[in-house]
């Protein structure tokens, strides 16, 4: 069966965050449980000179949610198997079997599984299971305004847009293999070789 | 106008059934999880709660949609089961074409939900307890009856005391768009249709929104135009935004943000962001970016002029046809040589300095070398797209900031064509919807929107010439009662909080306050009565289109869910006031809501026959068209002669004769100016006078803020944690006060004190610091608000011209908290 | 400090102390068999083992308050294959319960003295492997720099054998007070060493002490350098890793080394020169006890910044 993803264009996104609050909408999360959030990565430096000031300055957004990750660090290290792979490598959470132990929170390097205190349970996306059943878009995608969220057979992303998915403020791919294509901001910096630093941490 | 089919768009996805109806798209079935909708009690969360949440057979769909003041107006499809909406849907028409396009909300309207239910939703009619102060928050629970007879009685009153002036609709913008449920602009909301039965009502022009520029518009060209429409761009060399941040302030995806971010993919016109913020704009659509301190636009662009007729690069054959008072064969008789705007830049007018680029570079904090290459840019380019947002004129030389930029664009020749503009904001095409509804004020008398606290203080003493009185040399009488319709200007959106909550808290000027509302905004706090209004989710309405480039749009947002609580629509309680007035049957002409919805469709169709039926267009929710770029001037620019624009001279005035005489006549306070030319002013706490000024040297600016519009959305729980509130500051200027990222600061100046945390970034230029509009207002005991809205700093200070609120200029400090 | 993680905390440190205690006993049964006879040891020793148990038990018991669904708990045992956090709760629910089965054939002397060593070795086996996997755990995670480091095992065994020796040497000392006490409740002999322990345990209590003494020093000489490793190695890894480090430095981490250097320094030290003098119980007792304590909430400060320094990669 062909292995589902995301692609995320840099360059149009806004960071307005409708695809997030589409998500908390469609699976009523609370305040605190965000499965896709918007990291704003800036940096860059002003010149001064007398009274004048020249900016070589940079910023970027980037809007993330679960990667469905080929090598699902969440899955290796949980230890209930409620954390597993579909076959269409969708990755997403057995709430009967959870112990909410939120071993794979410390391991994912996107944040994707969030602890529920309400259940006491971890929770995440699965890409809008039930939607994409129906022949519907994932919420997240269908709400991006400017269209720089995009789905499918990670092949076909592949393809279509190439296959770059180590940008910061992104780990490097090579950790857990997202299935994730970005398309870059004129600015993006990749992974590894960043200057900037995410300026909004309090909103991730 | 031609009319496309509407289908879903393919955006990715895998094998979509693009037409599947959610009726028929049967999920689960199972229960939906408690009625704990209300007041933030919300269902459990996780997959398994989602496909319970998932519409079953017997759920509704109902289209509804998002009609606050940010350009747009997004349809939005309401999931309800069992009287409850438990989820928001985007458009589902159209498809990712402009013109065509998905009108997705953006994350504001999809969070409409918690805004809904919201538990600061008024749920009852309440008055302020007697013996209690404005604000105080003591309230009596009080019946809709008393409420309608006791607010019927003091108009009665008042009337008779002091007349129709005495009373005055408050600006408010909480509610756009729709026919019945419109806030704004005052003549077409149902409250003053109501006064219009009973005498009408004092009036004010402007707004909050483009107070100045719009004022400007009337002196330069004759009247309010507009730039060409972004999707226009297509046909430009070169794009120029002046403050103009379409990707924040218009963030619908069937708007502007939408329509720039598509025309910049598919031609890539160069793009020139000019902010003190380095904006969304900036940063998604921007080639270069240049950072000149706010209120300094006007000087800025005197070098560009500058550099331009240096090298003769200016379209003079368009200046000679089109234009007055660019050079001195080109001014209007009676005024002396030396006041065209070219002796003016070349340093031959009264002032004696010539405007050079380095003369700029130290106003503006912009490089000399960046403003030759800017000028010879702009000079160069045929032709250049100029826009300007609304940043550049809420300031206290904002008239004079707007004419320069109009200035510019008719320096390059570009007005009236395709590719080029007016340099005032982007318009774009609308849908000619009939209103029935509107009435006529029988009052003329109208005071600028910014000068109602002043109208309470000291109406009397106010006149046309001191106070920019209109239809009366002075007010004969100070404002005794304010409605504030769907709105937060009473005191949030206004000038200096805490002078204006002091004036409020004086009961014995202004007799009564009416709010209407469905929150407890901060202006509902200093209301005498309150009345709880329904959301747009719980009425029938027809929504007008929103700002979406050449694309119309009309949207019936039909009924969702009841009304909540003890909560009544405007029309029912306009309707009641107007029977104890025994004005009920000219107010209403025996209709009920859904009647004057569908005479608007009916009668539209006479201008749009293509415009569905009222049945059609209910079930639809969305009709859309995809229309004609808008080319501002363009009649103008094919035949001056035969299509002369509203000024005295019938040109483009660079010049304005009037302004020259209101220069001499009106009485303004002293270091305010009027000139008849675009010049750059140095104002009352203004970029200048932040360097010499130790105890308040920060520019503090104001930018519009994904978390709200204006202020509507402001305390919903899921933007306040997706956007929350900061001040943005200049790493430099943080880190001389030794603040860091996420630190909690102090802005200060002597109107007020505020607390929040700093977003320490190089994305706002040094001395600059920028308080997102429209947080609401929370002071502590102490005073400080802890809310973080800018408008604690602000002024009542009004611009020269037009009155209008200048809140972008302002000087505060900033320490670590 | 952190303690947001306390069960954590808690359970890595008590359930290290207890294997590193049972393996301290083993070892001092092999080396001081031939000397003493394994009967004179069993005497000494046996106290301390059956307090190993129970301490093992609360530290599984703690471990529960990290999980957030209790009912699901007998889940945790579904992923051997692959989560090192199953294995150790395999590991420690095996090693406590050996540990008890254990510690019960000997109070009962039931078996013979080989069979019981046997199990005995099969019981530290278990307990060096919970250690590892808990270790592993964190090292495991290639995406928290702080935690994906040989610093991480090193640092959980040289907890284990620090805290397991010097709880045990406390242990003992306990054992004599608490045997003088009750000898003087009876007034039968002497309240002294030499009224409640017989010259041969007395010998080998002093060689044990000594033992201990010389472990705990060059433990902490392992430390200090394991620490001083891993900060140069973090301070050097990347923006991540550089996060972590700042959590190394400050009044909590000059605390944590202060109490670990008075603890099992100096204190060691005092222990190694008292134990060789037979009319000194109590300031024994007093040291013995005094550096387990102050090693404890050395390793109980450094515990809380190993969770405190976990700064993951990403976003």
């Amino acid at each position: 069966m062909e292995k589902l993803g995301f692609s995320f264009d840099q360059t149009l996104c806004n960071g307005c965050k409708a695809c997030s609050i589409a998500c908390k909408d469609k699976h009523d999360l609370p305040v605190g449980i965000t499965w896709r959030r918007v990291a704003e990565y800036a940096g860059g430096t002003w010149q001064q000179d007398g009274d004048t000031f020249v900016p070589n300055v940079f910023s970027y957004f980037t809007s993330m949610s679960c990667n469905h990750c080929e090598d699902p660090i969440c899955v290796k290290v949980c230890p209930t198997t409620a954390m597993h792979v579909g076959e269409d490598g969708i990755v997403s959470i057995d709430e009967d079997k959870c112990v909410g132990c939120r071993y794979c929170e410390w391991a994912c390097p996107y944040s994707a599984p969030q602890f529920n205190p309400g259940t006491g349970h971890m929770s995440k996306c699965d890409m809008c299971a039930d939607y994409r059943a129906e022949g519907e878009d994932p919420a997240c995608v269908a709400a991006c305004p400017s269209r720089a969220l995009g789905w499918g057979p990670i092949d076909d992303l592949r393809a279509k847009h190439g296959t770059l998915a180590g940008v910061e403020p992104l780990p490097d791919p090579a950790l857990t293999r997202p299935r994730l294509v970005i398309i870059p901001h004129r600015d993006a910096q990749m992974t590894g070789h960043g200057t900037g630093a995410i300026v909004n941490p309090e909103e991730l | 106008m031609e009319t496309k089919d509407v289908e879903p768009a393919v955006d990715g996805g895998v094998s979509r059934r693009s037409v599947l109806k959610w009726s028929a798209a049967v999920g689960g079935g199972a229960a939906l999880v408690g009625t704990g909708v209300y007041a933030g009690v919300l269902p459990g969360i996780g997959s398994e709660n989602a496909v319970a949440l998932s519409p079953a057979a017997e759920d509704k769909i109902v289209w509804s949609s998002c009609n606050v003041n940010c350009g747009s107006r997004c349809p939005l499809r309401m999931v309800v089961k069992d009287g409850q909406i438990t989820r928001v849907l985007p458009d589902d028409t159209g498809d990712d074409a402009i013109g065509t396009q998905q009108i997705r909300a953006c994350v504001r309207g999809r969070s409409i939900r918690h805004r809904i239910y919201n538990p600061d939703r008024l749920k009852s009619p309440m008055r302020r307890r007697p013996g209690t102060k404005r604000g105080a928050g003591q309230w009596d629970e009080i019946t809709w009856e008393e409420a309608f007879d006791e607010i019927a009685a003091t108009m009665t009153r008042l009337i008779r005391d002091h007349g129709n002036e005495s009373i005055y609709l408050n600006y408010g913008t909480g509610t756009l768009g729709g026919t019945i449920t419109r806030s704004w602009p005052p003549i077409d909301t149902p409250v003053a249709r109501l006064m219009n039965c009973v005498g009408g009502y004092l009036n004010h022009y402007g707004d909050y929104s483009s107070a100045q520029i719009a004022g400007a518009a009337g002196y330069h060209y004759g009247g309010w135009i507009g730039s060409n429409s972004f999707d226009d761009v297509k046909n430009s060399q070169l794009q120029v935004m002046f403050g103009n941040n379409p990707l924040e302030t218009r963030m619908s995806g069937g708007g502007e943000t939408f329509v720039t971010q598509q025309t910049k993919k598919l031609y890539n016109v160069r793009t020139i962001v000019i902010d003190p913020r380095y904006s969304e704009t900036a940063q998604g659509i921007g080639d270069l970016w240049i950072a000149p301190k706010p209120g300094t636009d006007a000087a800025l662009v005197a070098a560009i002029a500058h550099v331009m007729i240096s090298q003769n690069l200016q379209d003079q054959d368009f200046l000679d046809t089109y234009c007055q008072g660019f050079d001195e064969d080109h001014m209007p008789d009676g005024v002396p040589p030396g006041n065209s705007y070219r002796s003016y830049i070349m340093g031959l007018g009264p002032d004696g300095i010539e405007k050079t680029p380095k003369w700029a570079s130290a106003i503006t904090g912009v490089p000399t070398s960046t403003l030759i290459q800017l000028g010879r840019e702009i000079g160069q380019a045929r032709p250049v797209h100029i826009t300007q947002g609304w940043g550049p004129q809420r300031h206290a030389n904002g008239e004079n900031q707007a004419r320069a930029i109009f200035t510019l664009a008719a320096m390059t020749g570009s007005v009236g064509v395709p590719g080029g503009g007016t340099g005032e904001r982007e318009g774009s095409f609308g849908l000619p919807m009939a209103n029935p509804f509107v009435s006529e004020n029988p009052v003329e008398t109208a005071i600028s929107v910014f000068s109602w606290t002043d109208a309470i203080e000291h109406g009397p003493e106010m006149t046309a010439l001191r106070d920019g009185v209109r239809g009366k040399d002075k007010l004969d009488t100070g404002i005794k009662m304010v409605w504030q319709y769907a709105g937060n200007a009473l005191t949030n959106q206004h000038g200096d909080i805490n002078r204006t909550v002091a004036l409020l808290e004086d009961d014995s000027l202004c007799e009564m306050i009416v709010v209407i509302d469905n929150q407890m905004t901060v202006s509902a706090r200093y209301a005498d009565i309150l009345l709880p209004d329904v959301s747009n989710a719980e009425q029938l309405d027809v929504i007008q289109q929103g700002s979406a480039g050449n694309m119309g749009y009309a949207i019936v947002a039909d009924q969702a869910i009841e009304p909540l609580y003890n909560c009544k629509t405007i029309y029912e309680m306009m309707t009641e006031i107007a029977r104890r007035l025994g004005v009920e049957r000219e107010f209403t002409e025996g209709k009920t809501q859904e009647d004057w919805v569908r005479q608007v469709i009916d009668e539209s169709r006479a201008e749009i026959p293509d415009l569905p039926s009222f049945e059609d267009l209910r079930e639809m929710g969305v009709w859309k068209v995809k229309g004609e770029s808008y080319i501002g001037l363009a009649d103008f620019r094919g035949d001056p002669v035969a299509n002369p624009l509203g000024t005295e001279s019938g040109k483009i005035e660079i010049f304005s004769k009037p302004l020259w005489e209101i220069s001499k006549t009106w009485e303004l306070p002293e270091g305010d100016r009027i000139t008849a030319l675009p010049e750059h002013l140095s104002t009352w706490e203004g970029a200048e006078e932040a360097r010499t000024n130790d105890a308040f040297p920060l520019q503090v600016i104001g930018h519009h803020f994904k978390q709200r519009t204006h202020s509507t959305y402001g305390n919903v729980d899921w933007m306040k944690e997706a956007h929350p509130q900061v001040v943005w500051i200049n790493p430099m200027d943080a880190e001389v006060r030794g603040v860091v990222n996420d630190d909690l600061v102090e802005v200060f100046n002597d109107r007020g004190r505020l607390r929040l945390p700093a977003r320490v970034t190089p994305r706002i230029a040094p001395g600059v610091l920028s308080v997102p509009q429209g947080a609401w207002f929370k002071p502590d005991a102490d005073g400080v608000d802890m809310g973080g809205s800018v408008n604690t700093l602000t002024s009542w200070h009004p611009s020269p011209i037009a009155k209008g609120n200048a809140q972008h200029t302002t000087l505060a400090q900033l320490r670590k908290a | 400090m952190n303690v947001h993680e306390l069960p954590m905390i808690l359970f890595t440190i008590l359930a290290q102390m207890s294997v590193g205690a049972f393996v301290v006993l083993g070892i001092i049964q092999i080396v001081a068999a031939r000397r003493f006879g394994s009967a004179a040891i069993d005497k000494v020793t046996d106290p301390a083992l059956f307090a190993i148990g129970p301490v093992m038990v609360l530290g599984l018991i703690v471990s529960m308050f990290h999980m957030n669904d209790l009912t699901n708990t007998l889940n945790v045992l579904r992923h051997f294959d692959s989560s090192w956090l199953t294995r150790e709760i395999v590991f420690g629910s095996a090693f406590a319960g050996l540990g008890f089965v254990f510690a019960f054939l000997q109070w009962k002397k039931w078996g013979s003295t080989r069979q019981r060593q046997a199990l005995a070795l099969v019981t530290a086996a278990v307990g060096l492997m919970l250690v590892t996997s808990m270790s592993m755990i964190y090292y495991s995670l290639i995406t928290v720099p702080a935690w994906h480091t040989l610093a991480t095992p090193a640092q959980f065994f040289t907890t284990t054998f620090l805290l397991g020796a010097l709880a045990v040497g406390a242990a003992l000392m306990g054992t004599v007070m608490w045997r003088i006490k009750v000898a003087a409740r009876a007034g039968t002999a002497a309240a002294d060493t030499e009224g409640v322990v017989d010259p041969d345990s007395r010998k080998l209590l002093t060689s044990i002490l000594k033992g201990i003494g010389i472990a705990a020093v060059v433990l902490l000489g392992v430390e200090f350098i394991i620490i001083a490793l891993h900060i140069s190695n973090l301070a050097g890894g990347g923006a991540v890793a550089g996060e972590s480090v700042a959590v190394f430095s400050g009044g909590w981490f000059i605390a944590r080394l202060v109490l670990v250097f008075l603890g099992a320094g100096l204190l060691s030290v005092f222990v190694y020169r008292y134990a060789s003098s037979s009319k000194m119980a109590r300031p024994l007792a007093i040291l013995a006890t005094s550096a387990f304590a102050l090693v404890l909430a050395g390793e109980f400060i450094g515990r809380s910044q190993f969770y405190g320094s976990m700064f993951r990669i990403g976003m």
